[in-house]
């Protein structure tokens, strides 16, 4: 059956929501990540994407590309914020949404032409978001995801564009590969060293040869080109983890240090599981060593929020993993089968004074900020930030 | 060695003795039962080298003596086939071959050798007291499902038995549910306690809940008891290690009590469950006046649920949540028409008890702990 999906996707969000709370930002060069040496870009204004600087280049190369422009060290929990503005108003009129990131939605209008015609729907729907918002948001119509994506791709900054079902083959062919979604930089070397530049032109491969070059990745590419997708639109459903990482500023082989970070992270976690009435039954720890190996091992456990408990097994779990005397570049941990509910507690672990311990520190938190309150071991110079 | 026994006799003993089999083991002789017959006697052994169960039976007629190992799945299968006929067996002692004769069948089959077969661990200073039959069926349903299963701790996985001079006591807990059940009427010349593993209790449970009348004989020592009565006698090893110190954990100042219907209770309670989040089970009890509110959420699907029940309750209002798993299992294995529920705070244990209780002889109390609720 024919599918009508929309993509939807927040032009240069982050540098958006900025500019929405600081108009002086309008018109200017702006960049979004870590202002550290060693941060990279999370996202840039079209004025800042002239001088060469994208998203995922190193702060440091942005700096020499760019200089004059607007640093912005970026507050993940506002862009949150804004994220779910739009998701709501999407929420209140699509049938079938799914949020694949902080900035991007697919819609699902099958069968919603015989009524509304879905480019007049959408294309009012684009502008109930901006109204509402103050954000710009682009959008692609097509017969599925792929298609979709790569038409937002095309109307952007602040545009709409429909490809019918007819016109996807003529609509791919002369765009570069590199705009397929899942070609990245050394695909796409290695496609160019073989004379393909266009979507045409791929199409045309035989997708054996394809395969032997790109793997079983290869042939899905090679779909993707010739406008096939069959991927549907999954609802958006609860989120399944809560997980955080920190990069140190110089690579480390604290071990003090490193357990400071992982007990600051944990914390702020099991905060925020606590916050929101859920409990953990898998522990993921993860390290990076300087040479960017990276390692992790995970834990099943029951149910759980409280971060004495998490605490124990996250270093149980680093100290099983880092067994190679090298520096350490990052730490991370992800707490993952989330489920809604309140911590059960231990007739002999857990005494009254633990669980009043907890509930006061928790709304102390609640109302003088999070790092109000901190265990004394996960005091360290460095700042954790939390993200899903 | 021959003997002939009416097929349903055996099958009994045999379905008995079947619940101490393992599914599967890392001794093939286990598999087996063991046939002895001495002085026109047979004693049927199964054992899982931590349990042993022996039952002795007077078949109709016997000749020779001996011993020998049987197949004990292939054995079943068949006698379970069978109508109430007489069965004759008749083992080989050459070379052990086990040759059936029901009927007009004929079936044969490869019996093992008896010296294979685990030898009886043997008790030296071991302490002995008899005890109600009844009093160990009760003692066992109301505590068994409170047990835990945390292999970290063994303790934890079976159930307490303390012996007392003007009491017995049985507890079970998994850390957050406990049952200590006491009898007045049953004692010991000596105080003494050991953990009893789960599986002896569930047999022991199962095969006395018809012999209520009996008189147990039980002796035991540092590692073992022996429970012996009409024809069965099990042997079983004790769990080592400390058992948590339970009294402390029992709140004795409990200001709010909670007195209420059980079946109306559980009924609601099990409607509520259904609504609540299917991994954490979770349900508020919210107390106000005469009134008791239960109510579950699951947000993953929009799932909400409210119900209110009338009680008694003096105290003041309190909000408590508890996981209902543990709560439906407390109520079920309470068999009296009305509970009274005793509470102090929110982070606190609830302690359930029956309200009237006919047997003057029996204290029950089953402790649950609450989940930790946002303020």
């Amino acid at each position: 059956m024919e599918r009508t999906i929309v993509h939807m996707d927040l032009d240069t969000f982050f540098v958006s929501v900025e500019r929405l709370i600081n108009p002086s930002l309008e018109g200017k060069p702006v960049i979004i990540g870590g202002t550290s040496d060693r941060g990279v870009v999370a996202s840039c204004s079209y004025e800042a994407r002239r001088f060469g600087v994208h998203s995922a280049m190193p702060m440091r190369m942005a700096k020499q590309l760019c200089s004059q422009a607007v640093y912005v060290r970026g507050d993940m929990e506002l862009y949150t914020r804004y994220s779910r503005l739009v998701t709501d108003v999407i929420a209140e009129s699509a049938p079938v949404y799914e949020k694949t990131s902080v900035d991007e939605h697919y819609l699902d209008l099958t069968g919603m032409d015989r009524f509304f015609g879905c480019y007049k729907w959408t294309h009012e729907l684009r502008q109930r978001i901006i109204k509402h918002t103050g954000l710009p948001i682009s959008f692609g119509l097509s017969a599925n995801k792929t298609v979709s994506k790569i038409a937002t791709g095309q109307a952007k900054p602040n545009g709409e564009l429909q490809v019918l079902s007819t016109q996807v083959n003529s609509f791919l062919d002369p765009l570069s590969i590199r705009k397929i979604p899942m070609v990245g930089e050394v695909g796409y070397r290695l496609l160019r060293s073989m004379g393909v530049a266009t979507i045409g032109t791929l199409r045309l491969v035989p997708p054996v040869m394809i395969e032997q070059v790109l793997g079983k990745n290869g042939i899905v590419i090679w779909r993707k080109a010739n406008g096939i997708d069959p991927t549907p639109v999954k609802p958006y459903t609860e989120q399944k983890s809560i997980s955080s990482e920190h990069t140190y500023e110089q690579d480390t082989t604290d071990i003090m240090q490193l357990r400071q970070t992982i007990s600051a992270i944990v914390e702020k976690l099991a905060f925020e599981m606590r916050s929101k009435e859920k409990l953990t039954g898998c522990v993921t720890v993860k390290i990076r060593y300087a040479n960017f190996d990276t390692h992790s091992q995970q834990k099943q456990i029951p149910y759980t929020a409280f971060d004495h408990i998490l605490l124990d097994t996250v270093l149980g779990l680093f100290g099983k993993l880092y067994n190679r005397r090298m520096l350490i570049r990052l730490v991370g941990v992800r707490f993952s089968h989330l489920v809604g509910g309140s911590q059960q507690l231990n007739m002999f672990e857990d005494t009254p004074e633990i669980a009043n311990l907890y509930q006061t520190m928790d709304s102390i938190r609640r109302r003088f900020g999070k790092d109000a309150v901190v265990r004394a071991g996960g005091i360290s110079s460095e700042k954790i930030k939390v993200k899903r | 060695m021959k003997f002939i026994i009416t097929s349903l006799k055996l099958l009994r003993s045999l379905q008995a003795l079947s619940g101490v089999l393992n599914s599967s083991n890392t001794l093939p002789i286990l598999d087996d039962f063991l046939f002895k017959i001495v002085d026109n006697e047979l004693f049927i052994t199964a054992s899982d080298l931590e349990t042993t169960m022996i039952v002795s039976l007077i078949p109709d007629l016997v000749e020779g003596g001996g011993e020998v190992a049987i197949p004990a799945r292939i054995l079943l299968d068949t006698m379970k086939t069978f109508p109430d006929i007489p069965i004759t067996f008749e083992i080989n002692r050459e070379n052990l071959a086990v040759e059936i004769k029901a009927g007009e069948g004929k079936f044969r089959l490869a019996g093992h050798r008896s010296d294979e077969f685990p030898q009886l661990p043997v008790l030296v200073d071991t302490s002995r007291v008899e005890i109600q039959a009844e009093v160990l069926v009760n003692a066992f349903e109301k505590t068994v499902f409170a047990t835990g299963n945390d292999e970290l701790r063994p303790a934890m996985s079976g159930v307490l038995c303390e012996l007392k001079e003007d009491h017995m006591t049985f507890v079970a807990t998994d850390a957050h549910k406990l049952v200590r059940y006491r009898r007045f009427d049953a004692k010991s010349e000596h105080n003494a306690s050991f953990i009893l593993p789960k599986k002896p209790i569930n047999q022991l449970k199962n095969i006395l809940s018809s012999k209520q009348d009996e008189i147990v004989v039980l002796e035991f020592n540092q590692t073992n008891s022996v429970f012996t009565f009409s024809n069965v006698k099990m042997v079983c090893r004790l769990i080592e290690g400390r058992y948590p110190n339970y009294e402390a954990v029992i709140p004795a100042q409990n200001p709010n009590k909670l007195t209420i219907d059980r079946a109306a209770l559980l009924n609601s309670l099990k409607r509520v469950a259904i609504f609540a989040n299917q991994s954490t089970h979770q349900v508020r009890f919210k107390i106000a006046g005469q009134e008791l509110i239960l109510s579950a959420e699951d947000l993953d699907y929009s799932n909400e649920a409210k119900e209110r029940l009338s009680c008694s309750f003096e105290g003041d209002d309190l909000e408590i949540g508890f996981n209902s798993r543990f709560f439906q299992e407390m109520l079920n294995n309470l068999d009296h028409s009305e509970i009274r529920l005793e509470m102090s705070a929110p982070n606190r244990a609830g302690i359930l008890f029956p309200v009237d209780n006919e047997n003057e002889n029996e204290d029950i109390l089953m402790l649950v702990m609450p989940v930790m609720l946002n303020q």
